[in-house]
């Protein structure tokens, strides 16, 4: 551990955000619009937020995407049947006891059905928040798509004009897609640090890194990540005995912190993932040249990540998690669904059948952001590790 | 000769087998699981070794599974139950190809290779409905000692439904079949009913194939093998003590990794660094 003792910054840095990724960003938040009054917040629910659109506004884009392990749902399991997962359950509940007072609007889109539908609780129960809904195109191929995706985003655009008392200009839109693309610029950076030498870099460590971005300032998580990335590419471990997996399913609810830790500690290296995808939803920057409503819009259909709420018939969303395997190196795949996520149980049919065709070895593990024991999840990582590694 | 032991912390009991490298059995121990299992696993291992009239120094790898697996200082490997049932149930019958453990406190189907390789588990949720620990609450509820209820409910000749899928609300219903004079038989066999359906579908998730090999505490139970056959529609291997498979099969890959590591020439070497040093 040497290496970590050359280099305190990066991890006194993780320690402390770890404590606010596990407390409750909300309340971090709230201290951040103390000290910053007059600035708006906008809470985006997962996944395909344009949050250039609210940066550009003098606005600050916050995640919300629910309320981890810590929150006791008391209110919100009398409005959702049981079969709701935990994300959408946990989100109201942090409306009904008012930790989403901080927002003053808050953004859904069409992810899955309770996603759909919580956007309309919101509105009957906080009248409030401004509450915006983002109908995303659902045909990618057709040649309309563009035009009607950049109309319902100048639609929502001129809803926060409405919020922010001031109209929303090209030149500011610009420059919010030139600070946004350096951030996710950056993660893709991280990433790929992670996915060449997992041993320097923990998928837990790299999960915060990639957190804070969803409740600080992008300019201000720009400047953690470039010292972060700077200071995790001077590491040097050992590389242990581990197999190397991608994990898929967890776009959306996101799992407790030790979860991720268990599954490194059974014996795998993480070299990709898909959490908060939302937060670095391009694989490739957005156009800064001409209209910048109309570069967004495009920038969704052609340059956006797949997920399990994305349709995009040009390409099989299994071959994207094959090349992915094929790419970094993987052995494995371990699939980590959120339990009762419609979107994700659908892909695993279209994923297991896939991986088996291509003889790459997977494991299906289910979580639930209010998870507490982490003991069966270990067990079953372990097992699937050692029937990789024991002949 | 070459010496290895198998230690399986379980929900109820903790089980030692001893191994020499012709693979035959020198010594075995079941006590129960009680806390500070380090001593409880050593208390385990001395009377094993007693029996195989060998010391503590005689073995040459110590191999632990179990839900305690991680809590015993002095071993030098530990390998999850799944991996460990599976190897341990091919070795007692080669042609096993699904296995399925019933143990105090969790249920797990494993499809297995030739050589006893784990291709495909499930385990059951964090419920008691799925394991061993709901036939004895349902055993004690009735006074039956859980020694007579395999027996009992083989005698039965009208088994009665239990429906709940929650061990608490099953336990409602095994009051109202008291309640309604059925025969403590009946309940029972319906007790093994229900766990044999929960099993069932445990298996066809992972991959049902045959043999079927039963290990676990709860394989000694007649009652529940019968409900499981007729259940599954087909015979299963049950050994004559299902619940050392778990510690047969960790001493087994225990020898495994020891014979590998003396082939390879380098010294034994956990996966991780154990975790109580």
């Amino acid at each position: 551990m040497a290496n970590e003792k050359a280099h305190p910054a990066i991890e006194a840095l993780i320690s402390k955000y770890r404590e606010v990724v596990e407390g409750s960003p909300l309340e971090y938040t709230a201290d951040w619009k103390a000290k910053h009054p007059g600035v708006k917040l906008v809470g985006c629910y997962p996944l395909y937020t344009p949050v250039e659109i609210i940066h550009a506004g003098g606005m600050l884009p916050v995640a919300v995407i629910g309320g981890g392990n810590r929150l006791e749902i008391a209110h919100a399991d009398s409005r959702f049947q049981s079969f709701v997962c935990s994300i959408v359950k946990s989100t109201l509940e942090l409306g009904l006891t008012g930790q989403l007072k901080i927002l003053d609007g808050i953004v859904f889109h069409s992810i899955c059905d309770p996603a759909r539908n919580l956007a309309s609780v919101f509105t009957r129960n906080f009248p409030d928040l401004m509450v915006e809904y983002i109908h995303f195109p659902q045909n990618l191929t057709s040649r309309h798509a563009v035009s009607y995706l950049a109309a319902e985003y100048r639609r929502v655009k001129a809803s926060y004009e409405k919020l922010v008392g001031r109209p929303i200009d090209n030149e500011a839109l610009c420059q919010s897609i030139r600070v946004y693309n350096e951030q996710r610029g950056l993660l893709r950076d991280l990433y790929r640090l992670r996915s060449q030498s997992p041993q320097n870099l923990s998928t837990v460590e790299t999960y915060i890194l990639t957190r804070i971005g969803t409740f600080l300032p992008p300019e201000e998580h720009i400047a953690i990540l470039k010292e972060a990335i700077a200071a995790a590419s001077r590491r040097d471990e050992r590389l242990k005995d581990r197999i190397k997996v991608v994990l898929e399913g967890s776009f959306c609810e996101q799992p407790p912190l030790e979860l991720i830790e268990g599954l490194e500690a059974a014996g795998c290296y993480i070299l990709d993932d898909d959490f908060l995808l939302g937060w670095r939803w391009f694989s490739q920057d957005v156009a800064v040249e001409g209209d910048p409503i109309q570069n967004l819009a495009r920038a969704y259909l052609d340059r956006s990540v797949y997920s399990g709420v994305k349709h995009d018939t040009r390409e099989p969303k299994a071959k994207h998690l094959v090349d992915k395997v094929r790419e970094t190196g993987a052995s494995a795949v371990v699939i980590l669904a959120a339990k009762f996520c419609e979107p994700a149980l659908f892909d695993y049919a279209l994923y297991r059948r896939a991986l088996e065709a291509e003889g790459i070895p997977h494991l299906y593990l289910e979580f639930e952001e209010k998870m507490w024991i982490f003991d069966k999840a270990r067990t079953e990582v372990e097992t699937f590790v050692e029937s990789m590694l024991f002949d | 000769m070459v010496f290895v032991a198998g230690i399986d912390v379980g929900g109820k009991s903790t089980k030692v087998i001893i191994l020499d490298d012709a693979r035959k059995v020198r010594g075995q121990a079941v006590v129960k699981t009680r806390p500070d299992f380090p001593a409880l696993a050593r208390e385990a291992l001395d009377i094993a070794l007693k029996q195989a009239g060998l010391k503590a120094s005689d073995l040459s790898y110590i191999a632990t599974t179990g839900f305690g697996r991680y809590n015993v200082p002095f071993r030098d490997n530990q390998i999850t139950e799944i991996t460990c049932v599976a190897r341990g149930a091919a070795f007692l019958f080669p042609k096993t190809h699904s296995v399925l453990d019933i143990g105090a406190q969790s249920t797990r189907a494993v499809r297995v290779a030739e050589d006893g390789k784990v291709r495909d588990f499930r385990t059951n949720d964090k419920c008691a409905a799925g394991a061993g620990g709901f036939v004895e609450r349902a055993a004690k509820y009735l006074e039956v000692n859980i020694d007579d209820v395999g027996e009992l409910s083989v005698q039965a000749d009208k088994p009665q439904t239990i429906s709940s899928v929650c061990a608490v609300l099953a336990e409602s219903e095994i009051i109202n079949h008291v309640s309604a004079g059925e025969s403590v038989q009946n309940i029972l066999r319906g007790v093994h009913n229900s766990l044999a359906s929960r099993a069932m579908a445990l298996m066809k998730r992972a991959g049902l194939e045959d043999e079927i090999t039963f290990a676990g505490g709860v394989a000694r139970q007649k009652g529940m093998v019968q409900a499981l056959e007729q259940a599954l529609k087909r015979k299963v291997n049950v050994s004559a003590e299902p619940e050392m498979i778990g510690a047969l099969g960790a001493a087994l890959l225990g020898l495994r990794r020891l014979e590998k590591i003396r082939h390879d020439g380098h010294e034994a070497a956990t996966k991780e660094e154990p975790r109580v040093a």
